[in-house]
């Protein structure tokens, strides 16, 4: 199958499973405890004016009806109004989404630079003191919850010891972006000191299980690979062990783990809830959590769809790339 | 005081960037000759600026002070709206807009006088007919648009321009005794002319009032910043300037709090009281709110129709050692419906006292010894609503002759099946909370007590007809009656009552200000230590 076929087949059945997830997320609405008038109003609001409200927010409608005007809308990219503050809501979504990009990727950046030679040293001196602490580590850093992780690195990094601020984006990207465009390169490294101090401890509470979990693979892999026979041949010609093992060994090791670097990145955007409520954060997360509170149903379900649109793109990207790297696998 | 640390702010940066692109525009013109273009700002004044920052547990719904029904919205708009009358931090009555106010003799209407000299942030003079048409935006669908507050104003039919004197009438559909406590907590008066000629987007996101600070930039989910309004009416602020944000996490607002990034932050729970006080730079402050936490009894199911069995659930708990245990002393025990605060409190009711022997013999009495009962409450809704609960239920169940037990529930559903309209439709015993911010015990007893109210659980030929006589009484004959009503609550339980709940802040060291009752942060009130 050549790629672009392999692409338009992909596409078509992450379209319906983003079509799945629309349906299954509007279906949960309509099961879930909590009328959205209800919240939305305090309970000693006149009956009249609650059923004013409801007819307003069209929550009066017949369920299709409903349906149908969310579906319809959403190729146009109109994911409906907000019932708590009546504005758009493909708006409010996109605008979060920056945040949280921001932090899934720094939270990868903090696990690669830290996995990956991790899990060399780990496999290249296994069983030795290196290996074990390595392995210790990525055993806590797999068990330990992240909201705990979160709140102990704010009691003690930030509140204790005040090295980092508790909380709050106060620049983001854009913002250096901005400044960079505009040629105050002063500010915009400034800016840039700032947003690396704000975004530190949430990118590590976000990142510790992933770095846990690229450690894990790493050296796995790395083992794996040392004990094949080209590494042995390289070896017997008389390739300096260095060479053999960072240029040829890890290069076939990080194969598999770019793949799942991919793939967690997508989990990362979705799994930021808990990371962005600790900190604050104002992300996707964020949003979720207090249209969850809310119950303004509109922006939960343009989250999820964002989130479920970000995660099937990169697995198809994650798909094609790994078949490019690796001519072995065929696109099918 | 929140600028202590290092960080550049989102205004400071734009502020930046455009200060950078304008000085590059500049020196394209210049053609590159010249001096270098400074584009640090320097400060505007030399003295220290006073800004504070509040994070609440939400951020405001919108900015349109008629449409929301929320108090995190209430907060931050009203300290750019203002109403006809306002309430003081214990809840008195007091003149805001309005320089006199007094029912019309031999007409259901009242009247105010409009002060004069007040003007609004872009300028224009307030007029009584702006006060009209904002009463009118409220009451009368006709007018605008379905406001949700329209039953805040209950009793209120309309308003006019009183001709050729600076004043408003307000046409009332009865006597309407508590027209007066609703105008001093609600209705915020906006500029007739601008909510005409903007359309509902733009009036939800931004602001022309005539209150001491007026809007700088809003940030939906994020921030909105307000500036001193230096023509207030009044001595202009001391504050320059207030920014609000949101944390939903109560542990996150806590080390903001500790770590300089906030100085005033709401709803601190009991646990993190001491962390706060032990603290360098912060302190805790506490005020009873206007709102009281009850369990509800169905009178019309065994075993709660018995006066005796709901007289003894009172006697089972021992509520001073909940508010003193569970709620780390931020509460006061209840006797009645009406809070202390409130018009027709009656003050020589005293909260029962903790008797588990006299509690037992009640029980036997009401001959439902062994009954099982079952309490739906909340969770994270009120201060500690589940820790109460788990200790009413805890002392029930201690008795010898009654079992009882505790049954999360999600707030959504619950709130669901007391507003379904009947009450059969209701759980049988509940915990709930009720605020008030009118701070009139005939509005609470009427939604949660009297026969059609909104949320009751009782009925009671007597008690209706002492609210229905309440109804059209003023003053102190009106007061006379509600405390007669609450009297006769107290005797036959239809609740068990629990706490006033109070709120509690955790503020900066360096600000001097007091917590109010009505869960209002009033910024203006702040100054500078």
């Amino acid at each position: 199958m050549s790629l672009s076929r392999f692409l338009i087949k992909r596409s078509l059945q992450g379209l319906f499973v983003i079509w799945g997830v629309i349906t299954v997320v509007f279906g949960l609405r309509f099961i879930s405890p909590g009328d959205p008038a209800n919240v939305l109003l305090p309970p000693d609001v006149d009956p009249e004016v609650r059923a004013q409200v409801i007819a307003e927010l069209g929550l009066n409608e017949p369920l299709y009806v409903q349906y149908w005007d969310f579906v319809s809308g959403i190729p146009v990219g109109d994911l409906g109004l907000s019932l708590v503050t009546r504005t758009p809501v493909a708006t409010r979504v996109i605008t979060k989404l920056p945040a949280t990009l921001e932090l899934a990727i720094a939270a990868t950046i903090v696990a690669v630079i830290i996995a990956i030679p991790l899990g060399v040293v780990s496999a290249t001196r296994r069983h030795q003191p290196a290996d074990y602490s390595a392995t210790v580590f990525s055993l806590v850093g797999i068990s330990t919850p992240n909201f705990w992780l979160g709140v102990m690195l704010i009691l003690v990094l930030a509140v204790q010891l005040n090295l980092f601020p508790t909380s709050q984006r106060p620049i983001g990207i854009d913002g250096i972006v901005l400044l960079l465009v505009g040629g105050n390169l002063s500010a915009a490294f400034d800016g840039f000191t700032t947003w690396v101090w704000h975004i530190t401890l949430p990118a590590i509470t976000l990142g510790t299980y992933f770095t846990a979990l690229i450690t894990r693979l790493t050296r796995s892999g790395m083992l794996d690979q040392l004990g094949q026979t080209y590494v042995r041949a390289s070896r017997a010609k008389g390739l300096p062990e260095t060479l053999v093992r960072y240029k040829h060994a890890l290069r076939n090791t990080l194969i598999p783990v770019i793949t799942v670097i991919g793939l967690q990145l997508g989990t990362l955007i979705g799994g930021a809830v808990i990371t962005e409520a600790v900190f604050a954060w104002p992300g996707l997360g964020t949003l979720i959590i207090n249209s969850i509170n809310a119950r303004d149903w509109p922006v939960l379900q343009g989250s999820l769809i964002v989130v479920a649109v970000g995660f099937v793109l990169v697995n198809i990207l994650v798909d094609a790339l790994y078949a490019y790297v690796n001519p072995q696998v065929a696109y099918d | 005081m929140t600028d202590n640390n290092s960080h550049i702010g989102r205004r400071t940066y734009l502020k930046l960037a455009g200060g950078a692109a304008a000085s590059a525009a500049l020196a394209g013109c210049a053609g590159g000759g010249g001096e270098e273009t400074t584009t640090t700002p320097t400060p505007e004044e030399t003295s220290e600026p006073f800004d504070v920052t509040i994070t609440q547990g939400q951020m405001p719904s919108g900015l349109d002070p008629q449409d929301h029904r929320e108090t995190p919205t209430d907060i931050v708009v009203l300290h750019a709206y203002e109403g006809v009358l306002t309430r003081d931090a214990v809840g008195a009555v007091q003149q805001a807009l309005s320089t006199n106010y007094e029912r019309i003799e031999g007409e259901n209407a009242v009247r105010f006088d409009i002060r004069e000299g007040v003007t609004f942030h872009n300028g224009d003079e307030l007029t009584p007919e702006d006060v009209a048409y904002s009463i009118n935006r409220v009451v009368d669908e006709n007018v605008g648009f379905a406001s949700p507050q329209s039953d805040q104003l209950a009793g209120v039919a309309g308003a006019e321009v009183i001709e050729g004197e600076r004043a408003v009438k307000v046409n009332n559909t009865s006597l309407n005794p508590i027209v007066f406590s609703e105008f001093a907590t609600y209705l915020d008066v906006m500029q007739q002319s601008w909510v005409e000629e903007n359309d509902k987007a733009f009036i939800s996101q931004n602001m022309n009032g005539t209150g001491p600070f007026q809007l700088d930039s809003y940030t939906e989910d994020e921030e909105v910043v307000l500036t001193r309004y230096e023509d207030y009416w009044q001595d202009p602020a001391a504050v320059d300037t207030l920014t609000f944000r949101a944390a939903s996490e109560a542990s996150t607002r806590v080390n903001q709090l500790l770590q300089g990034e906030t100085d005033v932050i709401v709803n601190v729970p009991p646990q993190e009281v001491e962390r706060v006080n032990n603290s360098e730079g912060a302190r805790v402050a506490a005020a009873p709110s206007t709102r009281i936490i009850y369990n509800a009894m169905r009178y019309d199911l065994e075993p709660f129709d018995s006066v005796e069995f709901r007289q003894a659930m009172n006697y089972a708990i021992d509520l001073e050692s909940i508010v003193q245990n569970v709620l780390g002393g931020f509460g006061a025990a209840t006797s009645q419906p009406t809070l202390p605060e409130f018009v027709g409190h009656n003050a020589d009711l005293d909260p029962y006292p903790y008797d588990p022997d006299q509690a037992e013999q009640l029980v036997e009495d009401s001959g439902y010894a062994g009954a099982e009962i079952e309490l739906h409450t909340p969770v994270g809704r009120y201060l500690k609503d589940l820790e109460i609960a788990q200790a009413v239920a805890g002392y029930i169940d201690e008795l010898p002759n009654v079992t009882a037990t505790v049954r999360q529930r999600d707030f959504g559903s619950l709130v669901d099946e007391l507003l379904a309209g009947s009450i059969e439709a209701r759980p049988p015993w509940f915990l709930i909370g009720w605020g008030e911010a009118t701070f009139d015990g005939g509005l609470v007893m009427q939604a949660l007590l009297a026969s059609d109210g909104t949320l009751t659980t009782w009925q009671n030929e007597e008690f209706d007809s002492l609210l229905e006589q309440a109804g059209n009484q003023s003053g102190d004959e009106r007061d006379a009656t509600l405390q007669e009503a609450n009297a006769l609550a107290h005797e036959e339980c239809p609740w068990i009552f629990l706490n006033q709940q109070f709120s509690v802040y955790g503020v900066n060291d360096s600000i001097a200000w007091e917590a109010r009752s009505d869960e209002r942060i009033d910024v203006y009130d702040m100054s500078q230590k």
